[in-house]
């Protein structure tokens, strides 16, 4: 140590003995290195371990003892050892010891440090991750009195509020890439979470998990923790966000309990909208606006214990409190934030850690992926649920179809823009129209690139223009007049005609909007042959390589599809699993879709969450801002919704009506909002029922919701807030409302999912379906079992042998796979059969089998109540009058027979 | 604070104290949110007639499109209230809710149920069945347990 009188501090020196223990290094090249760990306190260099021969699991177990300051700065470098040329650095970390000591209140005593080692890369021009060293600190103890305070800002505030907790305190995150825990000093007793990390490490498997999923698109490039500013061990701002005192329970606007979501102390991403902080810890670091905790009200008289196990074991950083009304509340000080709900421990495997940008997320050893949200019970039960799919994911994959698609090639040339007004608007953006020399005019699309001849701007509403009916008779010619209106040019008679010639073909009055015959058009199969010929018509030539890793599956695809151009995602695909290179005739990537699909909607990502308890189809979660990045997930997600739909591929399950009806650019209803929040549709009915201004509703043009315990306040209108609703104006009230309930805390997010599909696939190309078709064409339909679904169907006033339930029966046996879909959809509000068949179809309030129940008479239409899979079927006289009844309502798809 | 259901509170809490509820009295509510609101049911009949039960009264941020959640905070034996406070009141359930019915409506609902119990909806079901098999000892038990545990009345 000759170098230690030159250390500028005046406080002394302290023995501190240092193990260095072992490390688990990034399999970075093909030869393994020889590392050793070189130790600098104060930038000298102290000491060095011996190197390790060839391992990426170097163990050293090497203890020296250094002299220290309080405030020394210790660096930990790995090295590459060799002979022949200067040794390379593989990775290094750096530890402020004043911190580790404030954190510990002066005490280093077998205390195991696990350091991420970060590498500044060259070549990709930031930090990553190349492992962890564990080494251990000990026989250090200094009297914190006697330390000057510190009062550069970063060291004071990391005085950590677990301080209180003293010795309880045994696991820690100090800062971004070091995590410290005090071992206890008989290993029999430490904890079983660090036994598996240990022996985790041992055994090879990185201890970080590899797949920090959702975590920012940068920093999941190949499993590494991306440092976004110089030195992973400073803190970042978002550090410091984390790190400034909240906002004292003084300034507290509303206190929420029965709240079960982490309260996020960020503010969100909200902006226009006026958030009200939740209720926040008063931080004892900042003793001046430290708010003293109030005894309880004596004259309270006796106050309930809610719970027995007062002196309740709380997971470690965490503490209970009351607040000045006598509340219980949990402070968790690993994250500084604040719950009403008792905490429930974190399950086995679980760890919580911080990443280098200081945010906290939380770890499943057991699973080795990550996730934002503090996991409780509901979380984990869908994500077991989610998990349990998993298995059938492919044997799922293999029961969907729809019909064999009938490709349709076109030659569409290049022609000189032409500009002319038709009255209908401004194409929307990125559009252009042409006209081919022909005189035929055609639409570009230049955002992905796509040709059409359809008017995007009445997509869906139109007469089409396609030839999809067969061919002429000879001597017959289609011709288009300079307004695109086809027109039959018969040579033979030398005559044209508006009327089409062929056989079969529609005349006049009976031709519905396409110029085909209005049954037809309406057939599912018929607007499937649309969209499929507006994709082969603008299908790329070539192919482009999608190589994954299955185990890392959402990553890479995320990777690999945001860097290409969308439109490049048109072309053929060619998906390759690492490992089991084969062929992709289109079998691979029909796995892909599926097992992708099922990944992206993993809850643990916060992306998406199921529409309620029991139906499992998917919205978006106005919480999915705890992901950091979850607009790009959203884009992501969005571009592969619409390769799905483009290269027609099946999704494992779907999303929920109203999002669908939000792709088709559908006004959303009152009626969508039963499916989601069916006591909110409730109120909102009893609001259009009654006349309100006698009843003292106090409602005006304003309404707030909850999202992950912040009020977020929204005016329906400008000034809302000083507009009384009245019995005159409440219609429309309810349809801001509803506007507002269909898109609160998710607009953002659909908005960027619906742009990352428009730039694969126009949105106006859907326009031909209703959001029932748009389901069937993303998730397939599935042979539907007809014995299982009877089997497993009850009856309410009617019963197995009722005649009418036997013409039901006679109905699905005699239909075609479609049509039971349909009915299914109908009925069920989906057309997927559960996994363990019609037995396990669920409702609102579990599980609820297909019921078929007498209600009305034979002149109304079936209904349907999708939340309890019921159909109300009126006795109806005879088979044909049942066929025909069910046939209409099972077409008809706007907004009615589901009451 | 401009909270949508705050005016609607802050009239139906200025209604209510107005009216001075016999049966409801003490209602605090925190300036600063007015969604949490605690108060003390007085209730007429024995055996609860001696004492007074503090409750809390916590509204969604929804109100009155969601309704509000009741929970006792002083122990009382009841076969309607449930050892953690929790009460089972129909006027305030999902099926039930209208964003027109008010919080002295509720209060009246609850404290008709502390006064009646209806032990054919028990969340007790062992109080359920000694208060239809032995009243007697019943009332013994809940009086005991209201001098023992109730707030002292002003009165």
């Amino acid at each position: 140590m000759a170098d230690s009188t030159r250390v500028p501090s005046s406080q002394g020196f302290h023995q501190l003995q240092i193990t260095i223990e072992h490390a688990s290094l990034r399999n970075y090249s093909f030869l393994k290195p020889d590392p050793y760990v070189q130790v600098s306190i104060d930038c000298n260099p102290a000491r060095k371990t011996e190197h390790q021969k060839n391992t990426y699991l170097p163990k050293w177990n090497d203890t020296f003892t250094v002299l220290v300051t309080p405030t020394s700065i210790l660096q930990f470098r790995i090295f590459d050892h060799s002979n022949f040329r200067k040794d390379s650095l593989i990775g290094e970390q750096t530890v402020h010891l004043v911190q580790i000591l404030q954190h510990y209140n002066g005490r280093c005593e077998n205390l195991e440090l696990a350091m991420d080692l970060l590498y500044e890369s060259k070549s990709e021009g930031r930090q990553i991750k190349n492992g962890e060293l564990v080494a251990v600190f000990n026989g250090l103890k200094i009297d914190m009195s006697t330390i000057p305070s510190q009062t550069n800002g970063e060291t004071a505030r990391s005085v950590d509020i677990s301080f209180q907790n003293g010795a309880m305190m045994r696991s820690s995150i100090l800062n971004g890439g070091i995590r410290s825990r005090m071992r206890l000093r008989s290993n029999t007793n430490s904890s079983s979470n660090n036994n598996n990390n240990n022996g985790q490490a041992q055994n090879g498997i990185p201890q970080v998990s590899p797949n920090l999923m959702a975590a920012s698109p940068n920093s999941v490039n190949g499993g590494l923790i991306q440092s976004p500013s110089t030195g992973a061990v400073r803190r970042s701002s978002g550090m410091n966000q984390w790190d400034q005192p909240p906002p004292s329970i003084n300034s507290h606007q509303r206190l929420t309990p029965a709240f079960s979501n982490p309260l996020m102390n960020s503010p969100s991403s909200q902006q226009q909208q006026q958030i009200i902080p939740p209720p926040q810890i008063p931080s004892p670091a900042n003793s001046a606006g430290a708010i003293p905790i109030m005894p309880q009200n004596p004259t309270n008289g006796e106050v309930m214990e809610v719970e027995n196990d007062d002196d309740e074991e709380l997971p470690q950083g965490w503490e209970r409190r009351t607040d000045p009304f006598g509340r219980r509340y949990y402070v968790d000080h690993n994250t500084r934030s604040t719950y009403w709900e008792k905490p429930s421990p974190l399950p086995p495997g679980w760890e919580i850690r911080r990443d280098p940008r200081g945010r906290v997320y939380y770890v499943d050893h057991n699973t080795r992926t990550t996730t934002w949200q503090r996991p409780n019970s509901e979380r984990l039960m869908h994500f077991q649920h989610w998990q349990g799919q998993r298995a059938h994911v492919m044997t799922q994959g293999n029961q969907r179809f729809l019909y064999p698609q009938h490709a349709q090639q076109s030659n569409t040339t290049q022609a000189p823009v032409q500009d002319d007004d038709d009255g209908l608007g401004a194409l929307p953006d990125g559009w252009e129209k042409r006209v081919q020399p022909d005189n035929r005019v055609y639409f570009v699309n230049h955002k992905n690139r796509t040709t059409q001849w359809e008017d995007p701007r009445t997509q869906g509403q139109e007469v089409s223009l396609m030839g999809a009916e067969g061919p002429l008779p000879s001597g017959w010619e289609i011709r288009y007049t300079a307004t695109g209106e086809r027109f039959f040019v018969d040579h033979n008679t030398r005559r044209t005609t508006f009327e089409d010639p062929r056989p079969g073909a529609p005349k006049g009055g009976v031709k519905g909007m396409y110029g085909v015959p209005r049954a037809y058009e309406r057939s599912f199969r018929w607007k499937l042959s649309q969209f499929r010929y507006l994709c082969q018509s603008n299908a790329l030539p070539s192919h482009i390589k999608i190589t994954l890793t299955r185990q890392t599956l959402f990553e890479d695809s995320y990777h690999q599809i945001m860097r290409l151009p969308a439109y490049e995602l048109r072309r053929r695909l060619y998906i390759i699993f690492r490992g089991e290179e084969g062929l992709d005739y289109g079998g691979v990537s029909r796995e892909w879709f599926f097992l992708l699909s099922h990944e992206v909607l993993n809850p643990m990502y916060c992306l998406f969450e199921y529409a309620n308890k029991s139906n499992y189809s998917l919205q978006i979660n106005p919480a999915s801002y705890v992901n950091p990045d979850h607009l790009q997930y959203f884009k992501f997600i969005g571009r592969f919704i619409a390769m799905a739909l483009y290269h027609g591929r099946f999704i494992y399950s779907g999303f929920t009506m109203p999002f669908y009806k939000r792709m088709l650019n559908k006004k959303l209803t009152t009626k969508d909002i039963e499916s989601i929040d069916p006591e909110f549709y409730n109120s909102l009915i009893w609001v259009r029922d009654n006349n309100i201004d006698e009843c003292g509703l106090e409602l005006w043009f304003s309404v707030d919701f909850e999202v992950l315990g912040q009020i977020i306040h929204h005016e329906l209108k400008a000034n809302g807030d000083k507009e009384r609703v009245t019995e005159e104006n409440k219609e429309e009230y309810l349809t801001l409302m509803t506007e507002w309930r269909m898109t609160r805390g998710i607009e953002e997010q659909t908005k960027t999912f619906l742009e990352g599909f428009n730039e694969v696939v126009p949105l106006e190309w859907l326009k031909y379906f209703d959001e029932r078709e748009l389901e069937l064409m993303l998730c397939g339909m599935q042979e539907i079992d007809v014995d299982d679904w009877q089997r497993n169907s009850i009856y309410r006033h009617y019963n197995r042998n009722s005649k009418q339930v036997v013409w039901f029966w006679q109905f699905v046996r005699e239909t075609d796979n479609e049509k039971r879909a349909r009915l299914l959809q109908f009925v069920c509000g989906t057309c997927r059969v559960p996994v363990g068949g019609f037995a396990e179809l669920m409702g609102s309030n579990g599980p609820q089998r297909f019921c078929i129940e007498k209600v009305g008479k034979d002149t109304w239409l079936p209904r349907s109540h999708t939340c309890f899979n019921r159909l109300d079927l009126p006795p109806y006289k005879s088979y044909d009058q049942l066929v025909e009844k069910l046939n209409y309502a099972i077409e008809e798809t706007e907004g009615f027979g589901q009451e | 604070m401009s909270g949508a259901a705050n005016r609607r509170l802050q009239k139906e809490l200025a209604d209510m104290r107005a009216s001075g509820l016999r049966s409801f009295r003490d209602i605090e509510v925190d300036d600063r949110n007015i969604l949490i609101w605690s108060g003390s049911i007085c209730p007429d009949n024995p055996p609860y007639s001696k004492g007074a039960f503090r409750i809390e009264i916590i509204f969604p941020a929804e109100y009155p499109f969601k309704p509000p959640k009741i929970a006792f905070k002083t122990k009382i034996y009841h076969p309607n209230i449930d050892e953690k406070g929790q009460v089972c009141l129909p006027i305030i359930s999902a099926e039930n809710w209208k964003p027109a019915t008010k919080t002295d409506q509720v209060i009246q609902a609850l404290v008709a149920l502390v006064n009646e119990p209806e032990p054919e909806h028990p969340l007790r079901a062992e109080l359920a069945e000694e208060y239809l098999k032995d009243r007697k000892k019943f009332m013994k038990n809940a009086e005991e347990f209201t001098r023992k545990h109730s707030e002292k009345r002003h009165d």
